[in-house]
Parts: structure tokens; C-alpha cells; sequence
């Protein structure tokens, strides 16, 4: 209950002119940047964090927390119009929702995503209320010890779920975001590692330039290798854009779900909203009684794709918020603006500003609001965006990637920083590594290292407490079975394994 | 070369043991500030030396996992959907740009002078020949001039950031 009246009183607190003014052009801003292929959510957060530094720190959260939601959210337009995902979050939001263009039922599409959007995002907040102060007491009691394997697991686990086939791809990502991290002054005695003779590197890489480049120049680059997408012909033949009470009554238990699911899938350390909407759809599509339908322009998977990646947002902030690790890449540069903006994130989140958490979930509840009204009202102006020629648009991205890292130090270093990450983004991208891990090894490096060494110190140099404290101990466990499944020989045995225990008739039944 | 062939998984490999090695040798050779009395377990190379060993065990391990795989046939579709001359040029442009233009000429035309010729670089072929190109080419150059402008301002006045 008292959840519930600070939740009201952040929505109370952020229902002011000024306020919703920023809801509105953050989020249509977000939107644009979603629905355009090859700009990312990660890209719009980061290069918005440039921006927000004059504003005030209620108003430039909620200013990336709407660009956020607005830019998951967008990119199931061009998902569904282009068959190209604006965002990796959408891929699967492509599956359905480009057959159903094809059909002439681009604009329900559209409204079925904007409605599974919305409530994958409600489900995600009402989710954040409940976890996040409960994860934050729980957070309390972590020591060094439980800090150096949560940072662990993240990596891991990140590595494991977005390195696709090959999950050893994903560790090395992951390994490389943190040997970036092991550059510049540590944080426990202040000694400057690897800076190669360069004294702009004592400080470190900053999180923001090493971000811009990596999921904007690349980006910049993967679009201008691309050939030019083709609009879906039979686009928008169907007037209708606002969904049917009636289908959303249907696929209520799809809704609520993939909801849980997206959350859950957010609350796990830098795994995103790609990972959330595979995960919803699967899930989906394993209970569904339409089951044949899905690729083929299924309401159902479309909605299930949709509430999971939006349902990712809230989930992603809880880590972020309770513990400073990120649940997905753009919650990653959240943190960062977080810290410029004087919010700390992180155990004591709940004790030095209680009321944070809730003001987050009303930010994320007044973006929810704006991306629907956008979404079921602008249908057709998103079109129209869908339509700028990529050669006048990439240009001016890239002049944001270069002035924006830029303007938060005034240094030209840290657009060589941007240049460098760019290309090696891009080269990474090209032999499938995934880029979450990387960010999130520059993210959680300086936890691992610190927690390393102070758990060390604290114990002496004896490795017991890192094994034997029950936290620790469990984490050690879910760590171990985590590499353990991903190899492939344990893999195979657990396939035959299944084979062996379930008939082959309910297998047949299963694969359809 | 295919950047998802064996070979070039191969490469990386090779790339990543000598990464590792540098790294754990870096950590290893790293000052342990024993003239501070620190305690031994809190030696900054302590984490660089780990990463170091791990990643050249993943390096091995992806060396490994290419034994018996041969070259992915690259079909005509995927051939297609590339363009390596239009990428090369982005990237080269780009480039030039961040590192070379500037901080050596003010942003406002440095900026400009890059969206101007980036842009055109695509129009020229598309937009035809005579007075249709020169019409392409005077918009391009307009809307170069105004987005560079817009940039700076809303960066110098706007933001109070001082350009490079």
C-alpha cells in the first residue's frame, strides 16, 4: 500500500507542464530513432545523455527513460513496414508482423504492437514496485564477495544468452569489456594500469565515447553496408489502426506472460530486450492453440514479441537501480547518466533516496501513456519517417557521435575513443561477437577488480569466503551450471537425454 | 575473406592469445606498490593477470572449434544485401572527419564540408545529369549548411559546450 501511494505521489510530482512537455518530445524522439534502421535504443540514450547535462536531474531522466521506452517501442515499425527490425529488439516483433503487412493489415499490426507495447511495460513497472525495494533490502547484505560473483554471473550469463550459437563468443565480448575497464587509475590504490604512455588514459575509457562508438558509428557503418530496405507495397491498405478489444481479450494470458517473462529476462545482467522478445515468443508459441500460424502473420506471436521487449525496460532498470548492474545495454548508459546526474545507484538506493525508485516508475508509466497515444495516433506520420533517404540521415548521426562525447569533456581524445570503438564494433558485429557483454564489461570491471582484491584483503588472501558464504556459494553454483550447459558435448548428452524421455509422437507434436 | 569463416575465427583466436598473454604479462610485471605496505592480495595487476589466462584459454577454445568446419558458401542473396563500396566510403569519410578535420578547422565547417560530401557522395549517380544534379547538389549543400549550423548552435548556445 505505501508502494502503491508513492507511486501515486511520483505521478502526482511529474504531472506538471514542463514535465509532460519533456514526456512528449522525448518520447516522439524516441520513436523516431527506434523506427529508423540503424539507429538503436543504446545509441538515442547515449547520445541523449549529451544532451540532458543542463536540465535538471528529474527532468533529464525522465528525458532518457522516455527515449528509452519510445525507441523499444519503435522499432516494431519498421519491423512490421520493412522487415528490418529498427532495433534488435524487434526481430521477432519482423516474424508476424511483416506478413500481416504484406496482407494489408500493416496498420493493425501496428496497433497490436503499440497495445502489447503498452501493457508488457505496465506489467514491467508494476513488477519494478514490487522487486526492486525487496532485491535493494536483499542487496544490503552483499559484501565484497557476493559483489565479485554478481559481476561474474553478469558476464556469464550475458555471454552465454546473447552469444547465440556460440556462447564463447559472447565470454570473449565479455572478457574484452572487461580488460577495457583494467585501463587507467584503479580504484582501490589509485595506480594507473595500461595507459600505454598516454596520460589521457589515466583516467580511464569513458563509458559514454566507448559506448557512441560502439552502437553508433557501427551502426552508422552496418547501415551504409546494407543495400536500401524496400518498403512492404501493400503497407496501410487497411484503415484500421486501433486494435480490437476483442483480440487483446483473446491473447490476455499471452500479455500477462510474456509480460512476467520480459521482466524477469530484464531483471537478468545484460542480457535486453532482443533476448526478452525471442523468450516471450518461444514461450508463446510452446502453449498456443495457433501455433501453425506463428510466422506466418500471427496476431498472437506478434503481441507475445512486442510485450516482451517493452516488459525488458522496466526489468532492466531493477539491477540497474538496486544493484548498478545493467540489465540490458541501454540501462548500461542509464547508469552512466545516473552518476553524472548525482543519483547513485546501487543497495543504497533505498536508503539515501527512497523515493527514487517510484519516480522511475511513474517516468516509465508517463512514456507508456505517450508511446500509446503516439502510437495509435501517428501511424501514418512514422511512415513518412520510414521514408528519409539514409544518406541524408547517417551524416548527421555520425556529427552527434562526434560532438557528443566531446561535449562531456572537451576532449578531441575521447572522439578518437568513439572512432576506435566504432570500427572495432563493427568488425566485432561482423564476426557475430555480441556487443552487450562488451558494455557490460566496462560496466562491472571495476566491481569485479575491487571486489576481488577487498574480499582478498578481508580475508586474508584465503578463497573460502568466496565459496562458502551462502550468497557467494549459490551464485558459484548457478555460475558453474551455466558453462557447464553451454558446452557443446553436455549439450548433446542433454539432447539425447531429452530424446530418451519424451515419446517420439509428443516430440512430432512439439516441432510443429 | 569471410569475417565468419573458420580462417578468420582462426585469426581472432591468434589475436586474443597474444591480447591475453600481453595482458597477464602486463599484470604480472606491474608495480606491487610493496614501498606503500599494501597487502599482497590487493595488487593491482592481481585482475589483469586472470583476465589474461582467461582469455587465452576462450582463445584456444575458439581455435579449437574450427578444426573440421570449412568456408560458409556465401550466396548470391547475402552477396547482395552488401555494399562494400558504399561502406568503404563511409567509413574512410568518417574517419577523416573525427581524426583529421576536426579540432583543425572550426566544427560549424568542418561539419558541413563532411554531411555536404557525404550526402552528394550518394546523390551524385541518382540524381541524373544537368540541371537535376545541380538542383540535388545546391539542396545537398543547403541542408549540409543548415544541419551544421543547427548542431553548433544548439551545442555552443544551448548547451554552453565549446566547440572544437
Amino acid at each position: 500500500m505505501d508502494a502503491l501511494t508513492q507511486f501515486f505521489a511520483a505521478i502526482a510530482h511529474f504531472t506538471t507542464p514542463l514535465f509532460l512537455f519533456h514526456v512528449a518530445w522525448a518520447t516522439l524522439l524516441g520513436i523516431l530513432v527506434g523506427s529508423l534502421p540503424g539507429l538503436t535504443a543504446t545509441m538515442g540514450v547515449a547520445l541523449l545523455t549529451t544532451l540532458t547535462y543542463t536540465l535538471d536531474k528529474d527532468a533529464a531522466i525522465l528525458v532518457l527513460i522516455c527515449m528509452y521506452v519510445g525507441a523499444i517501442y519503435g522499432g516494431s515499425r519498421s519491423a512490421i513496414l520493412l522487415n528490418i527490425p529498427g532495433t534488435p529488439a524487434s526481430a521477432a516483433t519482423s516474424l508476424d508482423g511483416f506478413p500481416l503487412a504484406q496482407r494489408g493489415q500493416a496498420g493493425y499490426a501496428m496497433a497490436l504492437a503499440t497495445a502489447g507495447s503498452a501493457m508488457g511495460t505496465i506489467v514491467g513497472i508494476a513488477l519494478l514496485v514490487l522487486l526492486a525495494p525487496a532485491l535493494a533490502a536483499i542487496a544490503l547484505d552483499f559484501g565484497s564477495f557476493e559483489f565479485f560473483w554478481l559481476a561474474v554471473f553478469g558476464i556469464v550469463i550475458s555471454g552465454q544468452l546473447t552469444g547465440g550459437v556460440s556462447p564463447l563468443k559472447g565470454y570473449i565480448a565479455g572478457i574484452l569489456g572487461l580488460m577495457v575497464a583494467m585501463i587507467g587509475s584503479e580504484g582501490i590504490h589509485a595506480h594507473i594500469r595500461f595507459n600505454l604512455g598516454f596520460s589521457e588514459l589515466n583516467g580511464g575509457i569513458a563509458l559514454i565515447p566507448a559506448m557512441v562508438g560502439a552502437f553508433g558509428f557501427a551502426e552508422v557503418l552496418t547501415v551504409m553496408l546494407r543495400k536500401k530496405p524496400v518498403m512492404s507495397a501493400k503497407e496501410l491498405k487497411e484503415d484500421r489502426i486501433l486494435p480490437k478489444l476483442a483480440d487483446l481479450w483473446k491473447y490476455k494470458r499471452t500479455i500477462g506472460r510474456s509480460g512476467i517473462i520480459g521482466t524477469l529476462v530484464g531483471i537478468i545482467p545484460g542480457v535486453g530486450e532482443d533476448i526478452g522478445a525471442w523468450a516471450s515468443y518461444a514461450a508463446s508459441k510452446r502453449s498456443s492453440k495457433e501455433r501453425k500460424e506463428y510466422g506466418t502473420g500471427s496476431k498472437e506471436g506478434l503481441i507475445a514479441a512486442e510485450t516482451g521487449n517493452s516488459a525488458v525496460v522496466p526489468g532492466a532498470l531493477i539491477p540497474a537501480l538496486t544493484l548498478a548492474v545493467p540489465g540490458s545495454a541501454p540501462a548500461a548508459v542509464l547508469i552512466a547518466a545516473l552518476f553524472i546526474h548525482g543519483v547513485r545507484p546501487g543497495p543504497m538506493i533505498m536508503i539515501e533516496q527512497p523515493d527514487f525508485i517510484y519516480s522511475v516508475a511513474a517516468m516509465l508509466f508517463f512514456a507508456t501513456l505517450a508511446i500509446t497515444i503516439y502510437g495509435l495516433s501517428l501511424t501514418r506520420v512514422f511512415i513518412l519517417v520510414l521514408r528519409i533517404p539514409r544518406e541524408f540521415l547517417m551524416p548527421v548521426v555520425f556529427t552527434l557521435c562526434v560532438i557528443g562525447p566531446f561535449a562531456l569533456t572537451q576532449r578531441i581524445f575521447d572522439i578518437w575513443v568513439m572512432v576506435g570503438f566504432g570500427l572495432v564494433g563493427f568488425v566485432l558485429r561482423k564476426m557475430n561477437y555480441p556487443m552487450a557483454p562488451l558494455v557490460l564489461g566496462i560496466i562491472l570491471g571495476s566491481l569485479l577488480d575491487k571486489s576481488l582484491r577487498r574480499g582478498l584483503t578481508l580475508s586474508n588472501g584465503s578463497l573460502e569466503p568466496f565459496f562458502l558464504r551462502p550468497i557467494s556459494a549459490m551464485f558459484v553454483a548457478v555460475i558453474l551450471l551455466s558453462i557447464i550447459l553451454s558446452l557443446p558435448v553436455v549439450q548433446k548428452a542433454v539432447a539425447r537425454w531429452i530424446d530418451r524421455l519424451m515419446p517420439a509422437g509428443k516430440r512430432g507434436e512439439e516441432d510443429q | 575473406m569471410n569475417s565468419e569463416s573458420p580462417m578468420a575465427d582462426r585469426i581472432t583466436a591468434a589475436i586474443l592469445l597474444l591480447l591475453g598473454g600481453a595482458m597477464c604479462w602486463g599484470g604480472f610485471i606491474m608495480d606491487r606498490l610493496e614501498i606503500r605496505q599494501i597487502h599482497p592480495s590487493s595488487i593491482p595487476g592481481l585482475l589483469p593477470i586472470f583476465l589474461g589466462l582467461i582469455l587465452m584459454v576462450c582463445a584456444v577454445f575458439l581455435g579449437l572449434s574450427t578444426r573440421g568446419k570449412t568456408r560458409p558458401s556465401t550466396s548470391e542473396a547475402s552477396k547482395d544485401s552488401e555494399n562494400w563500396r558504399d561502406f568503404s566510403f563511409a567509413a574512410v569519410w568518417s574517419c577523416l572527419f573525427a581524426i583529421v578535420m576536426v579540432s583543425r578547422i572550426p566544427f560549424v565547417v568542418a561539419s558541413a564540408i563532411y554531411i555536404a560530401v557525404f550526402t552528394g557522395w550518394y546523390l551524385w549517380r541518382p540524381s541524373g545529369k544537368g540541371g537535376n544534379r545541380l538542383k540535388m547538389m545546391l539542396l545537398v549543400g543547403l541542408y549540409a549548411v543548415l544541419v551544421a549550423v543547427g548542431v553548433s548552435v544548439l551545442f555552443r548556445y544551448g548547451f554552453l559546450v565549446r566547440l572544437p
